[in-house]
């Protein structure tokens, strides 16, 4: 059972570090990547490659700092020009992104799945609750930890921090008091990719390579965005959280619906309050 | 407020039912003058994927809405007919039109819940809810055969009609291309209603409707129900022309299709989506022949109209007809 709860976390945690990114650029941005399981697929196929030559922890910085370029990149040539259309058109533009992306892993990498080896230092597994627990597995939640402190850091104590909580709560102030909000949008967008392509290399060895795995669990990060409340971290932080919980619960007591009961949960929460947990504004 | 429901003058035109008639006969003469079984068969899964779009494309004009989950509502008459048609319980009529009536109503309440929920939050919530519907086609292997998928065992008469007329391309065009202009005309009397310039009102400015004191939720609802119900239709008719369904058909990937089609055509007319998923189907066949970057060529297109000629191929139409501007644009894009 506890250690159900310790695989629940695992799922929630990777969760989180791809929603978060989706959160902050809602917050920033007001919009909506639907490519981010496109840079989730693109970190782990990057780092895959990488980590061929060089091993594992090369493998996720190459990913890391690759995929924050690429972000870089995006923000600059699509969100940016974009950023005074309706939200709408980022989403359906993201949308066309995330399918040129699916096509260029598939005339790189091809269509076979490819499984991607732990690095060797984790490849270990624990005695826990009198049972094993491959020692990777708490690698995963311990990311997804990290990734939480640090963001809540980084926003709560940095200079850069205040002005990304600032320019969410209103860019045009934010802009007038003399913050750059292209700055940091650019490195909103940067820090949200990094953090995509990572989860990406950090699933990879739990889920093994396919071009569908972004598409896969970009519909459960959605989830936990709206759940949670757009743009809300904490919000997200407590659906993934629930999100895992449920999957692994779900799996022990009613396995016909344990991939239902995401959906219920959506539709119970939405029900209750339409703004999501966190009762972000839309 | 009577006076000026429709614009000024009557919404059923003579010149308009001319060119309704007109365009019925398309369908039916394609069938009889285009030789190549290939060609037709291609016409009639256009055609098929057209009526989709048209939902899609309802939605969109209606609410201003972008649904990414709308293949749910193309399969899930599909898999009623398909499950229920065994147990011998009603006639297989019936169960179509049952399946039809089931797949509005289920849209019905699901739309009570998610239209709540506006702009992108609510094409996740699309996104999520169509997932849910192939999460369970794939896992409720005793109804749907899981991914294996289901064959419709089908009876050798259908309204009258000998079953191969649903299968043959040539006379599948036919009724096809009858369901699609039934359809469109549906689309257009809708728009034209009180209730369709209710819900164009809604999509404008919805807290301004609530205080002229309507209620805006359900009509939100009822449009998002019309909508899965053209789209239904659509999927009777791909059930009844493959005689079988599989979780692909329901998968998140179709709706895109779907929604790509209604953009590419634009979705300020009801005529939009069917020329986006004709151009759809075309640009597919003739690029397959020398690319496999069918992937990236969608991608690129969709990335370009919605950016640079957001009304799509309505708007392309527009401006070729001079002084003439499209009533109604939606605010897509």
């Amino acid at each position: 059972m506890a250690i159900q709860v310790l695989n629940g976390l695992v799922y929630g945690a990777l969760l989180f570090a791809l929603a978060s990114g989706l959160a902050l650029m809602f917050g920033l941005r007001r919009i909506v990547n639907f490519a981010h399981g496109a840079l989730y697929m693109l970190g782990a196929y990057v780092g895959y490659t990488a980590s061929l030559q060089f091993g594992f922890w090369a493998g996720l910085a190459v990913a890391g700092l690759v995929l924050a370029a690429l972000g870089v990149v995006l923000d600059k040539a699509v969100f940016r020009p974009l950023q005074h259309r309706d939200p709408l058109t980022t989403l359906l533009v993201t949308f066309g992104l995330a399918l040129i992306a699916e096509d260029l892993v598939l005339s790189v990498w091809g269509n076979d799945t490819m499984s991607f080896a732990e690095p060797q230092q984790l490849a270990h597994t624990l005695s826990l609750f009198e049972t094993t627990f491959p020692i990777y597995r708490l690698a995963i939640v311990g990311f997804g930890a990290a990734v939480a402190i640090g963001l809540v850091l980084w926003l709560r104590f940095s200079r850069v921090g205040l002005f990304v909580r600032a320019a969410s709560h209103d860019p045009v102030i934010a802009a007038v008091q003399g913050v750059d909000t292209d700055r940091v949008s650019a490195l909103v967008v940067a820090v949200s990719a990094a953090l995509a392509g990572m989860s990406g290399v950090v699933a990879a060895p739990l889920m093994s390579l396919a071009p569908s795995m972004g598409a896969d669990i970009l519909v459960d990060s959605f989830i936990v965005v709206v759940v949670g409340g757009l743009g809300s971290l904490g919000g997200a932080f407590i659906t993934a959280m629930l999100l895992g919980q449920i999957n692994v619960l779900g799996v022990v007591f009613m396995p016909e619906l344990t991939s239902l009961l995401p959906f219920l949960l959506m539709i119970g929460i939405l029900l209750w309050k339409p703004t999501g947990l966190a009762g972000a504004r839309l | 407020m009577e006076a000026d429901r429709t614009g000024g003058g009557a919404v059923v035109t003579v010149p308009g039912l001319l060119l309704f008639a007109g365009f019925a006969l398309v369908g039916p003469a394609a069938a009889f003058l285009v030789p190549s079984t290939l060609i037709q068969s291609l016409l009639t899964q256009a055609t098929i994927y057209a009526i989709f779009a048209l939902g899609v494309g309802i939605l969109i004009r209606q609410n201003g809405m972008v649904s990414f989950g709308h293949a749910a509502f193309f399969g899930l008459p599909a898999y009623v007919i398909g499950a229920v048609l065994p147990l011998g319980l009603m006639p297989p009529e019936l169960i179509i039109i049952g399946g039809l009536a089931a797949t509005a109503l289920m849209a019905f309440l699901v739309g009570l819940v998610i239209v709540r929920v506006h702009g992108i939050a609510f094409g996740m919530l699309t996104l999520a809810i169509g997932q849910a519907v192939y999460e369970a086609a794939t896992r409720l292997r005793g109804l749907t055969g899981g991914h294996d998928g289901l064959s419709l065992d089908l009876p050798r008469f259908l309204f009258g009609l000998p079953l191969k007329t649903f299968q043959q391309p040539g006379s599948m065009l036919i009724v096809t291309w009858l369901v699609l202009a039934l359809m469109l005309a549906v689309a257009f009397l809708f728009a034209k209603s009180r209730y369709g310039l209710l819900s164009e009102a809604i999509r404008d400015n919805e807290e301004r409707v609530r205080f002229l004191g309507y209620r805006t939720l359900v009509p939100r609802a009822l449009t998002f129900a019309l909508s899965a119900l053209v789209t239904a239709a659509g999927g009777v008719l791909f059930a009844l022309y493959n005689a079988f369904v599989s979780p692909e058909t329901v998968h998140w990937t179709a709706s895109g299709s779907a929604l790509i089609m209604a953009i590419l055509g634009g979705a300020s007319a009801p005529w939009g989506p069917v020329a986006g998923a004709f151009t759809y189907f075309f640009l597919k066949e003739a690029v397959g022949s020398f690319t496999t970057h069918w992937l990236s060529i969608i991608g690129v297109s969709l990335i370009v109209v919605t950016v640079v000629f957001p009304a799509g191929l309505v708007g392309l139409f527009d401006r070729l007809r001079p002084g003439n501007r499209s009533q109604g644009a939606a605010n897509v894009g």
